[in-house]
């Protein structure tokens, strides 16, 4: 009869470290989870520049809702526009701006320190597709008395083959 | 005869010196870099924005910065998400941040002569839909025809419905942040 409850309270004990050893690992997990690779990742949605601005002018609020996500990873976008801009960021980021001339507003994409590299071959005027994560839509804000640009980071640029 | 071309003479020199004369339009700043930490006895917290908009009208010395939240980036990606998240920013319903406001002192600043000028600042500061105003002091360094404005300033988290009384919220944030400003403006 002892034994029986040795065995249990071994069992018992067993059953305590690996539950513990489970929601350690799970918090340290948690704690330390990368952030999503938005470069691996497949677009939600597909479009043109002009398209994406007219959305949000037309609605901002019902665009919010569609492309924006409350944790903050919110919807990874396919953009096809052309270059009207190219510059840099206080992050030392490539920003190109895919503007049509005579559009009100543009989709300003934001790259990385990984994917600067597919920018020094672009062009102005240049038509090309640029994949990344959606932060803030296009608007005209009264207060700066201009449009606002979309904004799209951790941008790559797709080329014809892949997603 | 004559009256009518001394006055065509005088319209082309009035349009000839207009010409010539410097433009005092709207600054935009499409280059900025807004950082905000934390700092408690647990940890410290860091998070930077580098995709804010802003526009300076040196004539009137009105101030306006647009500032996207969700482009706040944090090391952690956990951090981030409860950032974003309704408890905190709720980033999804309140998606930017402005700033209304005016450089009170704008006659002891010359935008067209290079220098480093300070700046009294007052305007109104809206982050999750409350506005609160603000009163602080930057620097205007002017090169050229390229302007930049620094500051630095607090943030009392709880002026705009951010506050948290327990857990591990309570203890790894600061109630007043630090913000730190820096814009890269041109001529419109």
């Amino acid at each position: 009869m002892a034994s029986k409850r040795r065995n249990i309270l071994k069992v018992g004990a067993i059953l305590l470290l690996a539950g513990l050893l489970t929601a350690g690992g799970i918090m340290y997990f948690m704690f330390h989870m990368p952030h999503r690779n938005v470069g691996i990742t497949s677009a939600d949605f597909s479009m043109t520049a002009a398209q994406l601005v007219s959305e949000y002018i037309e609605n901002p609020t019902s665009a919010n809702e569609k492309y924006l996500s409350a944790d903050g990873d919110s919807k990874i976008l396919a953009i096809t526009g052309a270059v009207a801009d190219i510059t840099e960021d206080y992050n030392n980021q490539k920003v190109v701006l895919l503007k049509a001339e005579g559009d009100k507003a543009g989709v300003s994409c934001v790259f990385t320190a990984e994917t600067n590299g597919q920018v020094t071959n672009l062009s102005p005027g240049e038509t090309i597709t640029i994949k990344g994560v959606i932060r803030a839509g296009a608007s005209y804000d009264e207060d700066l008395d201009m449009y606002l640009n979309a904004v799209i980071e951790k941008s790559s640029v797709l080329t014809t083959q892949t997603n | 005869m004559k009256r009518t071309g001394i006055t065509i003479l005088l319209a082309v020199i009035t349009l000839a010196i207009s010409a010539y004369t410097l433009p005092s339009g709207k600054l935009v700043s499409n280059k900025t870099h807004i950082r905000f930490f934390s700092t408690t006895a647990v940890e410290d917290i860091e998070a930077n924005n580098y995709a804010s908009v802003s526009t300076i009208d040196p004539a009137t010395g009105a101030v306006v910065f647009s500032v996207p939240m969700q482009s706040f980036e944090f090391e952690k990606a956990l951090m981030q998400q409860h950032f974003n998240n309704d408890k905190f920013l709720d980033t999804k319903v309140h998606p930017n941040a402005k700033l209304i406001g005016r450089i009170t002192n704008t006659d002891q600043i010359n935008f067209s002569k290079d220098g480093t000028y300070n700046a009294n600042i007052e305007g109104d500061l809206t982050i999750k839909g409350e506005t609160n105003s603000i009163k602080e002091k930057g620097s205007i360094t002017v090169k050229g025809n390229v302007i930049t404005v620094e500051s630095k300033f607090n943030i009392t988290l709880a002026d705009y419905g951010v506050t948290f009384v327990k857990g591990k919220p309570a203890s790894n944030i600061a109630k007043v942040v630090e913000v730190t400003v820096i814009a890269e403006y041109k001529s419109e």
